[in-house]
């Protein structure tokens, strides 16, 4: 089937199977491997993506769910060559060990900043629970997003 | 040019070399590749825990669309078995399979869709044969063998240490406390699985690309089994989405290489998913210690006696050598004249056995530190007095009976925690538990040998390189699978060479680009590899410094100083960029290598399999626990972590893994619990083994104690692992504190502590 | 396989007598989980995301009625959820993990139909009903004669989890969820309770809802462990006396998250918890039987 969707900005057209997982077609149809497959049944949360500006599990959707929709991956955050300030939060605090978990804890946590642009630590824990991190033990993870909060009421962008 | 680039500084938080990689999702995992018309390879599993191999019926398989080859043990070129120690891994089963994840059959198939249709095509005809599930099991003289031709029956490595005279000691006791401990299997659960991808390089080199800590070892142990020579395997290590040991040694090298030997000269692809990494991965071995610690009246620790069953798996890489490990820090950081320690690793139908962080040890401080809280208990003293009297400090003996000549911080980190706030605060913080809670305060303390034993000396080749271009590369020769070591060689040799981020290169390990440095694993990345590179950024300092004066007519190389990206002659202040400079000089007066061997003892070196260590970590931990008496969950409501790692040389990547081996700590305390029963797996997804979330670790204060090691880079030692063996028995001490409960088997879930309140589960649990 | 994402009911419908057998799906949290896991896909999956009317929560006919489309996070941050049945919305908080809350549907937790679904208990404790639909008939059951057993509905052939209907009370209630998992998110649950308690002003019970999760093979209620805490303060004490009740009304399972006994205790030491909301000189937060 044909499905047409915005990723990234950017409109897609693309003729795909219906059964297509929709981490299978990032990764693996488009090499936008960003996105992070570590459990495939949405334990893990590193598939993360935002659909419509929600966060999404990329495991646990196929194709079609796509059509019409606003996609976006890790890979659409940056801007002009420049990262967004949460990326920036992230490398500034240390919230990153090896960094499969990252994308998906991005994105979780843009998801969270977006409806709630001042969380309080324990906002953030809950925001990032479905985004399982083995190395960091989530406290730079959540200094980051704090910051990134904070400095985004100074005037960053969103 | 304007001055605004800082040089890299040893002590000072650095951003990582690979932060802006990742958080952008560019960074190429072992598992990002889908380079070209590549296939997919993937594994028919055995499915039972023991029996003969009947018949192997591929037919069906091969005859579906899509489907390119299976292959079995037949189809390998060379001999059939991998192994470190112990040569006896089959690749491919033969006629038996010994544990459920055993490999069987190899597919080759054009999309993951054919590939999963054939493995499920494949039938395999078994005639089942009894097995043995459990250590001590193993050790019975009428279990079944799991190895038919292993001349110790089932036993893998069996290990003995004696100092003094146990004992008679024993009976020279006060007080004497024992019990028996069991800690759980432990599965690693990195985010990135099991994944690689091979190709045929031009000159016809098998180049594997895979996500694995040891690619230098991985060359040589996969090529007898495709008879080829180790130079014509080329294995890469980018960085990893985790491993903790669970990467150390082969997973899908060897199933890579084979396939790549029937893919018609295309590209192969393995990536496990989270069942089969389960499946097949190596596991934390789980551990049953019989303990008796005797001390005399004044506290002092006079006899220790512990006798270890480690069960190994099916095959057990180096399972003997986690048991070792464990056995040689049976007595934690204790001074014990008489020491008794005996220790089985053993064979069963159970998954394989093998590396994750802290090795062995983590099992025994579990037993160790717990007994030291009943001595305390039975003695009436305090737990943090009762180890400062016995904690072992420079110049004593451990209880391996090695003389600790090196820095030796154990009395350092209990000190700060006696005078941290959290330590003082202790008794009102326990007494604002509301309705149905009641609070605990639990203590640990840790040591965790650096490197290899001496039997296998712990050395690296560090390799720089000022490039054509004037940037300083780094080979970075030892894996970096989250830990950020290859930033702390960017860091180290940046600080030599005087250079910044922008200035400099990193190659991640290469067979064919780094040289040999050993794995990524015991406490040694950084230390080791540390010690090496800066004898070849020095040297390559020196050289970049001589040719600058050569090229300066009537100057000495003293009168240079380097800063980013140039030379600068001091009396003039004229500067030469490095471009420039390596244009004048040949390729190898631009290279510099160093070479460092980790100092081994060299007395007592009979007293353990393969010699004991030298040089340790330190720490002692903190924890506040709260337990719900109506669930018996337990809540970690803050946690200390002090540690004497060394100087810090890049304090937000030690913090990272002192946190993070902390939060992995306090998994395998509360929820972890890898469960297999009769050689199955019950926990066969991430929903039901039971890693921590974010919502379920504490903030966690980590504070240094920052003694200088002087053989360490900078003053350095290991950070890696010594925080993982502190949770717990900190925590089991915490709700020992809280409830009067000691709770024998971790992990310590809620429905354990719910049945040991019930049933008041006495401290003492008499032998 | 094919996959339909109607976007409209009548589409839907159109669809459905096209393909004979088809599956709905909401959020595909359970659903995709199980396909991964099995050999057989069904021959049509139709998809309820697109379906505006199914995702509509509003107030009619002097109730709440929720769309079965309407994922937990809009509905746990639904001001007609948080005015009126709060303890929906924090039953709904600890349901998986962000993303599984967007995604997930409630109509979705309804017809996987596990003991364990969170959203379950409270929907018990608040009487709800569901409607079903096919295109030329609709029905409405008490959420208990819709859920027959784990996995198991009343669902008809295709027949449809419209939505569902909740009674709204405006009468001063305490509300009270807790879930025992073995970890604070990403969890199903062990055990689950929820509560419902209308009192006097002196903080005597004058009415109670129960419903216990994950401790039989259906959500578990109890008329008279309701009734016998009428007239009672919630202390532990006059608490206990419905311990001997629940004890006799669960029957859990073993199974690899806890044994049969440990959720059997979980039962009856979680309605212990409500000793909290109780007097303060009693241990608990003296907060009285008002809102929190």
């Amino acid at each position: 089937m044909k499905i047409r969707f915005t990723l990234n900005g950017e409109a897609r057209e693309m003729e795909t199977d219906e059964r297509r997982r929709v981490i299978d077609l990032l990764r693996e149809d488009l090499t936008m491997t960003g996105t992070k497959e570590g459990c495939g049944t949405g334990e893990c949360g590193a598939c993360t993506i935002l659909v419509n500006s929600e966060s999404r599990l990329a495991c646990l959707m196929v194709a079609p769910q796509l059509d019409g929709a606003e996609v976006m991956t890790i890979e659409g955050l940056a801007r002009n060559g420049e990262l967004h300030p949460l990326q920036k939060a992230f490398i500034e605090y240390g919230a990153i060990q090896c960094g499969f978990c990252t994308p998906g804890m991005v994105m979780a946590s843009l998801d969270l900043l977006t409806r709630n642009p001042s969380p309080t630590e324990a906002e953030i824990r809950e925001g990032i629970s479905g985004n399982l991190c083995r190395c960091t033990g989530y406290q730079k993870i959540v200094e980051a997003v704090s910051a990134a909060a904070s400095a985004r009421k100074l005037g960053g962008r969103p | 040019m304007k001055v605004d680039r800082i040089p890299f500084e040893i002590g000072k938080a650095t951003p990582r070399a690979d932060g802006s990689a990742k958080v952008s999702g560019k960074e190429k995992y072992a598992a990002d590749y889908y380079e070209g018309d590549f296939l997919w390879a993937g594994v028919k599993r055995a499915g039972v825990p023991h029996a003969t191999i009947k018949g192997i019926h591929t037919e069906a398989a091969e005859a579906l669309p899509g489907v390119i080859a299976v292959l079995t043990w037949k189809d390998i070129p060379g001999e059939n078995r991998l192994g470190i120690i112990r040569r006896n891994q089959p690749v491919l089963a033969e006629t038996v399979v010994r544990h459920s994840g055993e490999a069987v059959a190899l597919i080759l198939a054009e999309s993951r869709g054919a590939l999963k249709g054939a493995i499920d095509s494949i039938l395999l005809e078994y005639a089942p044969l009894p097995g043995v599930f459990s250590a001590q099991e193993a050790l019975k003289e009428s279990s079944p063998l799991v190895h038919e031709d292993n001349p110790e029956g089932n036993v893998i490595k069996a290990v003995s240490v004696e100092t003094g005279a146990c004992a008679s000691a024993m009976g020279e006791c006060d007080v004497v406390v024992g019990g028996v401990y069991e800690t759980p299997v432990q599965e690693h659960a990195f985010l990135e699985t099991e994944a690689g991808w091979a190709y045929r390089a031009e000159n016809g080199a098998c180049v594997i690309v895979a996500s694995t800590q040891t690619p230098f070892r991985d060359c040589f142990e996969i090529a007898p089994v495709l008879g080829m020579d180790p130079g014509s395997i080329r294995v890469i290590a980018p960085y990893l989405g985790g491993a903790f040991g669970g990467k150390d040694g082969i997973t899908v090298q060897c199933l890579l290489a084979l396939a790549l030997l029937h893919a018609g000269g295309r590209p192969v692809k393995i990536w496990w998913d989270r069942e089969e990494s389960f499946l097949a991965g190596v596991k934390r071995m789980n551990a049953t210690m019989h303990y008796r610690l005797g001390a005399k009246q004044d506290g002092t620790f006079h006899a220790l006696e512990c006798r270890l069953y480690y069960d190994g798996g099916a095959y057990s890489p180096l399972g003997g050598e986690i048991m070792t490990l464990g056995a040689e820090h049976a007595g934690s950081a204790y001074r014990i004249p008489n020491v008794s320690v005996k220790g089985w690793a053993l064979y069963t139908n159970n998954p394989v056995g093998g590396p994750f962080r802290g090795f062995g040890v983590p099992q025994v401080t579990a037993a160790m530190e717990q007994m030291v809280d009943m001595a305390a208990r039975k003695l009436g003293m305090d737990p943090l007095s009762i180890r400062l009297q016995n904690v072992v400090r420079k110049g004593d003996r451990n209880c391996v009976g090695v003389i600790l000549t090196h820095s030796t911080g154990a009395a350092e980190c209990l000190e700060t925690i006696l005078g941290h706030p959290l330590w003082k605060t202790r008794d009102e913080w326990k007494k604002g538990a509301g309705l149905f809670k009641v609070r605990g305060v639990g203590l640990a303390c840790m040591a965790h040998a650096m490197g290899y034993p001496p039997m296998v000396p712990d050395e690296a080749r560090a390799k720089i390189e000022l490039t054509a271009e004037g940037k300083i590369r780094v080979y970075a020769g030892v894996v970096d699978m989250g830990q950020g070591n290859a930033s702390t060689y960017q860091q180290i040799a940046g600080h030599i060479l005087v250079q910044d981020g922008p200035a400099m290169e990193l190659v991640l390990p290469d067979t064919a680009r780094t040289l040999p440095s050993g794995s990524s694993s015991a406490s040694r990345t950084t230390y080791t590899y540390g010690n090496a590179l800066i004898e070849a950024a020095t040297d390559l300092k020196k050289a970049i410094l001589k040719a600058a004066s050569a090229q300066t007519g009537g100057t000495r190389p003293e009168e240079f100083v380097l800063v980013p990206d140039r030379v600068r002659h001091i009396p003039t202040g004229n500067e030469i960029s490095l471009g420039e400079l390596a244009g004048s000089m040949d390729g190898p007066a631009r290279t510099a290598t160093g070479y460092f061997r980790m100092p081994v003892t060299r007395e007592r070196l009979d007293a353990i399999y393969m010699g004991p260590h030298l040089i340790f970590s330190y720490g002692a931990h903190l924890v506040y626990a709260e337990i719900d008496e109506l669930t018996g969950q337990v809540e970690i409501a803050r946690y200390l972590a002090i540690t004497d790692a060394g100087k810090v040389m890049s304090p937000r990547v030690y913090e990272q893994q002192i946190e993070g081996a902390t939060a992995m700590g306090i998994g395998y305390a509360l929820t972890e619990d890898f469960k297999v029963a009769n050689g199955s797996i019950v926990t066969q997804d991430l929903a039901t083994y039971i890693i921590p979330t974010s919502m379920d670790i504490p903030r966690i204060e980590s504070i240094p104690v920052e003694i200088a090691e002087e053989t360490g880079p900078f003053g350095m030692k290991g950070a890696g692992e010594i925080g993982m063996s502190g949770p717990m028995p900190a925590i089991g001490n915490a709700i020992c504190d809280a409830c009067g409960i000691r709770i024998l088997r971790a992990p310590f879930i809620g429905e354990a502590v719910h049945e040991a309140l019930l049933s008041g589960n006495a401290e003492e649990a008499d032998l | 396989m094919n996959v339909y994402l109607p976007g409209s009911l009548s589409e839907l419908w159109s669809r459905q007598e096209e393909c004979g057998m088809a599956q709905f799906f909401a959020g595909g949290t359970d659903l995709f989980v199980k396909l991964r896991a099995s050999a057989q896909y069904p021959r049509a999956l139709i998809g309820l995301e697109a379906v505006r009317e199914l995702r509509s929560i509003e107030e009619r006919e002097g109730a709440i009625f929720v769309g079965a489309g309407a994922s937990h996070t809009r509905l746990l941050s639904h001001p007609l959820i948080q005015a009126h049945f709060p303890l929906l919305a924090k039953a709904l908080r600890v349901l998986g993990s962000p993303p599984v809350r967007n995604m997930g549907t409630i109509g979705g937790n309804i017809c996987t139909a596990s003991p364990a679904g969170d959203a379950l208990p409270p929907l018990y404790a608040l009487g709800a009903e569901v409607e079903l639909r096919r295109r030329d008939r609709s029905r409405r059951l008490p959420i208990h004669e819709f859920i027959l057993g784990p996995g198991k509905t009343a669902l008809a052939e295709n027949e449809l989890l419209y939505g569902v209907w909740l009674k709204k009370d405006d009468s001063p209630a305490l509300f009270h969820f807790e879930k025992v998992g073995p970890r604070k998110a990403l969890a199903i649950a062990i055990a689950s309770f929820a509560a419902l308690i209308n009192s006097t002003d002196a903080g005597i019970v004058k009415k109670a809802r129960f419903a216990w999760g994950s401790v039989g093979p259906v959500v578990v209620t109890s008329r008279e462990a309701e009734e016998s805490l009428v007239g009672f303060p919630l202390t532990r004490e006059s608490l206990q006396r419905i311990v001997p009740i629940v004890d006799k009304i669960v029957s859990p399972i073993d199974d690899v998250r806890a044994s049969a006994s440990y959720r059997r205790a979980l039962a009856g030491n979680l309605v212990l918890r409500l000793a909290e909301y109780g007097p303060r000189e009693m241990g608990g937060k003296g907060e009285g039987l008002t809102r929190t």
